[in-house]
This record gives C-alpha cells, sequence and structure tokens, in this order.
C-alpha cells in the first residue's frame, strides 16, 4: 500500500478543490435560478426577502443535507463492507422520519425534540438492520438488504398508521415531506445541519483508517491495532445522527448515499480518507441540483426533491445490483 | 400424503367460497318494479333508475349533506361521514366512514336507494365498487357557485323537493346579486387564500377563486390551472397579497412565514374563516362570501 506517496496526495487534493469548486459554481447556479426572476444588480426590499429568506437558506441546507447523507452513506458501506449499504434503503431513514413524526405529534411546540427524535429512530433503525443481518458467517449483500427492507416496510407501516390517525390537513404537508422535501428550510435548519455536517465529518474522518482496515477484514483490523467495537459504535452513531438532523429538516431525500459514494469510488478509488470528504462534496452538489431541478420545472409548483433523486438513484442501484 | 390432504382441503375450501359468493349474490339483489321508478341524470351525466320517492340516502361527503339538509330532506339521510357536522341534525345520522375512507360494508347494510358522491371527494374507484353492490351512485361536480345552484336543484329533483330547491336557489342569487352589487366598483384587492401552513392554496379550478371575483377581489394565484396546489414559497412572498383569507382550522390560524412582510400582514389585513365553511362546495359558501366580502370591502358593509 503505497497510499502515502506525494504523487497520491496531489491528486486527492486537485479532485478535492475541482468538487469545491464544482459546488461553488452549483450553489451560485442555484441561486440565479427559481420560480423567481431577481435583477441581482439591484435587488428591490421583496427580491432581497426572496433571495435571504427563501431561496438562499434552501440551497444551503439542501447542500448540508446531500453533504450529510452522502457521507453517512459512504461510511455506513465501509462499515458494513457492502457497497449497497445506504440510509434511505436500510431504513434508517424512515425511522428518522418516524421519530420526526412522533416528535410532530407528541411535543409539537418544541422544535428541537425533531432532530432528537428523529437521531433516536435513525439509530434504532440502525442497529434493528444490524443485528438481523448479521449472522456467523459475516453479513451478505442479500441479507443486508433484505434486512433494511423488512425494517424499513414495517416502518413505513407505522408511519402510515400515523399519517392516517392525523388529520387531512396535516396529512397533506406529511406526504410531501416524506418523499424529501426541502421547501421548509429555514435559516435555522441551515445552522443546525452545517453543525452536525462539520462535527459529522471530523468525526468520520478520524475513523477513515481504521474503516480502511476493516476493509480488508476485521481480523486484520485488529491485528493493526483497531477497536472494533469502538469504531463501529462511532460509525454508527455518528451517521444515525446525520441521517436524523437531515430526515428532521427535509424528509426522507433517497438514494444520495449510494449513488455520490460510488461515483467517488469509481473517480478515486477506496480509500475512505477520500472518499468520505469528498462525498460529502459532491453529495451536496448533488442535491442543490436536484432541488433546482424540483423548484423549477413547474413553478410555482413543486416536485419533492426526493421524487428526483429516486428517479436518478433507483436505474444506478438496479445496475450495481447487476454488477455485482 | 401430506400433499393429497393440503390439496383436498384446498378444493374443498374453494367449493365453500364460492357457494358463499353464490348465495349472497342471490340474496343482494333489490327487487325494484320499473313502473315506480324514474330516471335522474346526475352532474357527469351518467343516468340512474331511483324509486319514485327516495327515502333512504347515503351521503359521503359534508358539503352534500349539507346539500340534502339544505332543501329539506336531511331525514331521509341514513348515513354520513364523520366530517359531517352541519346542521346539528347531521351529527346524530349513523356515520359511514370519513370522506378519505368509506365504508363499503356500512353502506351495503344501510341498503341506500342512492349514494351521494362528490368528484372532490376522487372516489371514482369506490363508485365503481358500490355500483357492483347494485346502489345507484349520484355524482355531484361542484366547480363554481353556478354548480352548486344546480346541485341544489339537483337534490331537489332527487328527493321530489323541487319548490325548495328553487327557493333556496333563489334565496342565494339574491344575496350573491347583493354582494357583487356592493363591490362592483370597488378595486379589485390582491388576496392569497392560505389552505394550510405550508402555503397549499387555490388554482384556477377551485371555486373560491370565483367566489373571490365576486366578493371584489383578485386570487394572486389563478394562473395556475389546477384547484389545489403547494405554491413555491418564493412566489407566495413575491405575490405580496394586500388581504390574506386562513381558512380557519385548529392547524392553520395564523399567516405562514412567508407572509411576515407583506402588506396583509403590514396592515393587518389578515382574515380568518371557518375551514368547513370555504372547503365545502355548499349553500353555506354564500355566508363564506360575504365574509370575504366584508373582509376586502369593509367600508361597503
Amino acid at each position: 500500500m503505497k497510499v502515502h506517496s506525494s504523487e497520491f496526495r496531489a491528486q486527492s487534493l486537485r479532485v478535492g478543490v475541482g468538487l469545491f469548486g464544482l459546488l461553488i459554481l452549483v450553489i451560485f447556479g442555484a441561486i440565479s435560478l427559481g420560480s423567481e426572476s431577481l435583477s441581482f444588480l439591484e435587488l428591490t426590499k421583496l427580491e432581497s426577502a426572496i433571495l435571504y429568506d427563501v431561496r438562499l437558506p434552501r440551497i444551503l441546507l439542501g447542500a448540508c443535507v446531500g453533504g450529510s447523507l452522502a457521507i453517512a452513506g459512504a461510511s455506513l458501506q465501509a462499515l458494513l463492507r457492502n457497497p449497497l449499504a445506504e440510509p434511505y434503503l436500510l431504513g434508517v431513514s424512515n425511522g428518522a422520519a418516524l421519530g420526526t413524526m412522533l416528535a410532530f405529534v407528541f411535543f409539537e411546540s418544541y422544535e428541537s425534540s425533531r432532530s432528537i427524535l428523529a437521531f433516536a429512530g435513525a439509530a434504532l433503525a440502525t442497529v434493528a438492520v444490524y443485528q438481523m443481518a448479521k449472522s456467523r458467517a459475516g453479513m451478505s449483500v442479500e441479507r443486508l438488504i433484505l434486512s433494511g427492507v423488512i425494517v424499513m416496510t414495517f416502518l413505513s407501516s407505522i408511519i402510515i398508521l400515523l399519517t392516517t390517525l392525523l388529520d387531512a390537513t396535516k396529512l397533506r404537508s406529511f406526504t410531501f415531506w416524506l418523499l424529501g422535501d426541502l421547501s421548509q428550510a429555514t435559516k435555522g435548519g441551515f445552522y443546525l445541519s452545517l453543525a452536525a455536517l462539520i462535527i459529522g465529518s471530523i468525526i468520520l474522518l478520524s475513523q477513515a483508517r481504521a474503516l480502511n482496515l476493516m476493509m480488508i477484514g476485521e481480523k486484520d483490523a485488529f491485528d493493526f491495532g483497531v477497536e472494533i467495537a469502538r469504531t463501529r459504535l462511532v460509525v454508527f452513531a455518528t451517521a444515525a445522527a446525520l441521517v436524523g438532523v437531515s430526515v428532521a429538516s427535509s424528509g426522507s431525500v433517497g438514494f444520495v448515499g449510494l449513488i455520490i459514494p460510488h461515483l467517488v469510488r469509481l473517480a478515486v478509488g477506496s480509500d475512505n480518507r477520500n472518499v468520505l470528504p469528498f462525498s460529502a462534496l459532491f453529495g451536496a452538489s448533488f442535491v442543490v441540483i436536484a432541488d433546482t431541478i424540483a423548484r423549477t420545472v413547474i413553478a410555482p409548483r413543486e416536485i419533492p426533491v426526493g421524487a428526483i433523486t429516486a428517479l436518478i438513484g433507483c436505474p444506478l442501484f438496479i445496475y450495481l445490483l447487476k454488477r455485482n | 400424503m401430506g400433499n393429497l390432504r393440503l390439496k383436498r382441503c384446498a378444493i374443498l375450501g374453494l367449493l365453500f367460497s364460492v357457494g358463499i359468493f353464490a348465495s349472497c349474490k342471490s340474496t343482494n339483489v333489490v327487487p325494484t318494479d320499473v313502473s315506480q321508478t324514474r330516471e335522474v341524470v346526475d352532474e357527469l351525466g351518467r343516468k340512474i333508475r331511483l324509486p319514485a320517492k327516495v327515502t333512504r340516502a347515503v351521503s359521503l361527503a359534508p358539503s352534500l349533506t349539507e346539500l340534502v339538509f339544505s332543501v329539506g330532506a336531511g331525514d331521509r339521510l341514513v348515513g354520513v361521514t364523520t366530517y359531517c357536522n352541519y346542521p346539528a341534525d347531521a351529527k346524530k345520522i349513523k356515520k359511514i366512514g370519513d370522506v378519505l375512507k368509506p365504508n363499503i360494508e356500512n353502506i351495503v347494510a344501510l341498503k341506500p336507494q342512492v349514494v351521494f358522491v362528490s368528484t372532490a371527494s376522487q372516489l371514482e374507484a369506490f363508485t365503481k365498487t358500490l355500483e357492483q353492490q347494485n346502489i345507484k351512485v349520484f355524482v355531484t361536480n361542484p366547480n363554481s357557485l353556478e354548480h352548486i345552484y344546480k346541485s341544489i336543484e339537483k337534490m331537489g329533483e332527487v328527493f321530489g323537493e323541487k319548490e325548495n330547491a328553487e327557493d333556496v336557489v333563489t334565496n342565494l342569487r339574491k344575496r350573491v346579486a347583493k354582494v357583487e352589487e356592493s363591490t362592483k366598483n370597488s378595486e379589485k384587492i390582491k388576496t392569497f387564500v392560505q389552505l394550510d401552513k405550508s402555503t397549499f392554496t387555490i388554482g384556477k379550478d377551485s371555486f373560491l377563486t370565483d367566489l373571490i371575483e365576486k366578493a371584489g377581489g383578485v386570487s394572486v394565484t389563478k394562473e395556475v390551472s389546477t384547484p389545489y396546489f403547494k405554491i413555491s414559497k418564493e412566489r407566495a412572498l413575491a405575490s405580496n397579497p394586500a388581504v390574506i383569507i386562513i381558512s380557519e382550522s385548529p392547524d392553520n390560524n395564523t399567516p405562514s412565514e412567508v407572509f411576515k412582510n407583506s402588506s396583509a400582514v403590514k396592515n393587518k389585513k389578515v382574515f380568518k374563516i371557518d375551514a368547513d365553511i370555504l372547503s365545502r362546495p355548499s349553500p353555506r359558501i354564500v355566508d363564506g362570501l360575504e365574509q370575504i366580502a366584508k373582509s376586502l370591502h369593509p367600508d361597503k358593509f
């Protein structure tokens, strides 16, 4: 493993700078598009309200959500040694969604309860899937996906039960939100999401070397001095927290954690010290692009952004499944 | 061995269930004497045969329940939805489920001569289920004030209460004409109708768009051709309405965040009208019209 060669580092740096540049470009592109056209050279009071109170918080929240979901997906894939592990497909997003809805039903006036219960739901779903999927022979792709589907379906049925019990006007806003929707973005939601993304990324990056070793095999990793149980706990908890905060603000935006890490690995290989940060950067761009499509194609009406990401993600998932 | 037994069981079971369905079919056909029936055309143009006197009807929407009561036939409703809360007598009638999920078994058990369905409830599949049970379904299509008048007249026809229905319509037309007369020369006020906090609102095809015009206003979302939709926050903000009408319910009683700097909020021109009145295409919608007109032009009323 000559991963420390200076040439390798230089290449990583180039890709990182390139992806960061792409994100900045995408954000500026997204700012210039919307259901209202703005005269950017001299904004009227109304236009500046549209830009700063509505469009910008939404774009930036989208970037944080995309980054969070992509880096959570990438780290789960490394930890489970399974290329199809994805927060949405594993039912983790649904766990968070259920938590958010329970918070909405029981503690409506405490907005912070949503993120906390979303995290709890995501964590419980993660543990449930992991316990169901692992066997003495290790964890096969099929077993993991099946466990994920079961947990996801079970949680979906509880969510459907809840929406049926809620009254009709509440139900309407929830069906939109469940599909992944950034239209309720607020500045507060963005700051929370940004904080979660920064802290979560730092924690996950600190585990990147351990994850690299665990990808070779848990026994080898142990021989190299990796505390496997601790790494597993830290990665699971951080990924669940990132997914929880994202879902609490924008519902279940699916497939981001699948598509993005895969494309990144195709480009730079599977060293997690690269895959994790690059996934976050690229995931941010991806969701901002998807949401720009969602809010402009049938303006002033809107499409849930989750529908767009799933539309792109499903075919790719089938392709990856076939190739495996 | 076990396999054979399983097969035998399955065949027996199958025969048994066929027997049950066959016997059901034969008892479920309601005997109809053609000489005592008449033909009525519903609002989708479908012809249905009804008995000369309708005494057992079921309503699948609160607006339809209100329509039936308005022509004085409320005592002939034997089943309504859990949302049917007006007039007070409607609450005493047997419930057959809610608007989105009516219960077919409850309806069949009530042996209705006709079931009323509104196109607004999107129950096309359920209508078919009812018709398969040999139950007559009358569909209303309430898209504007004129349609509501027509629905009232149709209800009069179904229940043999034509005079009542005509009186109701004449009275409503007078009240509407009075509102239109008072607001005719005044400035059209830009109005946003807030159906829920996530900026769900009305499009061109909602009867409320028509109502706002009659009340001397103009819906800021009228160029979108759909009955109801979720508007982008950007467009909502840009529309800067002079008046916001909130369709009031426990979850929807303050203007959405995006309107905090709109002229409506700044000038305290936010009005709440009971969601039951605004969301139901029934005679009470004229109460809604009068309340909207009063909100838009307080000087005229």
